[in-house]
């Protein structure tokens, strides 16, 4: 994965960046996920990666790959995000990336 | 007549200080030190005001407009936005900008032929909060920020990168008040790769090998041998954030880098490390 294979068009893209600029948006996205992914216009190949938090998948679909990360700290929280933070841990286990 | 007193370039991991104690000791001492030593230089230096120049993590720009280099332009900044808080643990800070400075880059950055878009609503992330609670953490020296595109292609070429820096670095010496004393500083790399498969890996060759090269103190050469595939290839979610870095030699001009601290510290997923330029009011002592 790349970042060339980033689909800037992908509404998820659009999705995560307006999320991380608001607090009240990421509540909105832990509480009603389905909600948020309506309002942005995701299709259902991304709806389907998100319910499972299939990380890998919504990578193969274009999103870009510094978002991938944040999409684990979205579930997971961003504190102390060391390699083997939970929200580390869920990356790599998601991504099939071995840890150190 | 403006004057660049003192230009450095640091990476700017969250895990500098978010993250630092999971680091062996001798990589805390070495950073910690490092870039202590950078504030000093920089603080001696007296700077009026600091150009900032580094990567936009998709944070300003949606993905369906992504400006390769932004000026931003407001008089008062703060950070880190709400959500990098927790990851990055650096407590909210606030810090003056410099509106005519920046005005200054975008207007006569257009006549030099450079785009610069501006805005004043600027989020910061890791990019400004991770250097300049080391360099100056009473957050009292003015910042104008750079936010540039180095990880949504198509990106600036490390051609056109050194080649804003020179038209920085020429805006400076030619359009500002005399006696203005001005900072660069570059922020991201080396090399990293967050969201990629290199995600928990660093490139220690590729993070010499680049220091070394900026030792040489040849744009010419850099530019023969720093290309977009060769950063990548180091991991090409990250490492291109060295862009910010050639657009900080660019505005300095051919002299050497001095590498103040480097770590391959996999602790904090990424290459760290520092080098700070000689500057003409160095030289002249």
């Amino acid at each position: 994965m790349s970042i060339h294979d980033t689909d800037r068009t992908l509404a998820s893209n659009r999705m995560i960046f307006e999320i991380r600029r608001d607090m009240a948006k990421v509540q909105r996205f832990r509480d009603d996920l389905e909600g948020c992914m309506a309002a942005y216009g995701l299709t259902e190949a991304e709806r389907q990666a998100w319910r499972a938090l299939d990380i890998r998948a919504l990578a193969a679909l274009g999103v870009h790959p510094y978002f991938l990360p944040q999409i684990s700290r979205l579930f997971e929280g961003a504190g102390y995000n060391h390699n083997a933070s939970p929200a580390a841990r869920l990356y790599a286990a998601k991504m099939g990336v071995a840890e150190p | 007549m403006g004057e660049i007193v003192a230009a450095t370039a640091l990476s700017h991991a969250p895990g500098l200080t978010g993250w630092l104690d999971r680091a062996t000791q001798e990589t805390q001492r070495a950073l910690t030190e490092g870039y202590r030593e950078i504030g000093r230089l920089l603080r001696a230096a007296r700077p009026d005001v600091i150009i900032g120049i580094a990567n936009d993590h998709l944070l300003n720009f949606p993905p369906s407009n992504v400006p390769d280099f932004c000026v931003g332009t407001a008089a008062r900044w703060s950070g880190p936005a709400e959500w990098f808080r927790d990851w990055l643990n650096v407590a909210p800070y606030e810090l003056p900008g410099h509106p005519d400075l920046a005005h200054a880059l975008v207007r006569e950055g257009a006549r030099a032929g450079v785009n610069f878009a501006f805005a004043t609503d600027l989020l910061f992330d890791d990019n400004w909060s991770v250097p300049l609670a080391f360099l100056t953490p009473a957050h009292d020296v003015p910042l104008v920020p750079i936010h540039m595109n180095c990880v949504v292609p198509p990106l600036p070429a490390p051609a056109r990168c050194i080649e804003v820096g020179r038209v920085i670095g020429e805006i400076v010496r030619r359009h500002r008040p005399p006696g203005e004393r001005v900072a660069i500083m570059a922020t991201g790399g080396l090399s990293h790769d967050p969201g990629g498969p290199k995600y928990f890996a660093v490139d220690e060759a590729f993070d010499r090998w680049f220091l070394d090269l900026l030792a040489q103190g040849s744009s010419e050469r850099v530019l023969r041998e720093v290309t977009l595939e060769r950063m990548a290839a180091a991991g090409d979610g990250g490492t291109t954030e060295l862009l910010a870095w050639l657009v900080a030699l660019g505005a300095v001009g051919d002299r050497p880098a001095r590498t103040v601290c480097y770590e391959p510290a996999a602790a904090l997923r990424c290459g760290m490390g520092a080098v700070v330029w000689p500057t003409e009011a160095a030289a002249r002592g």
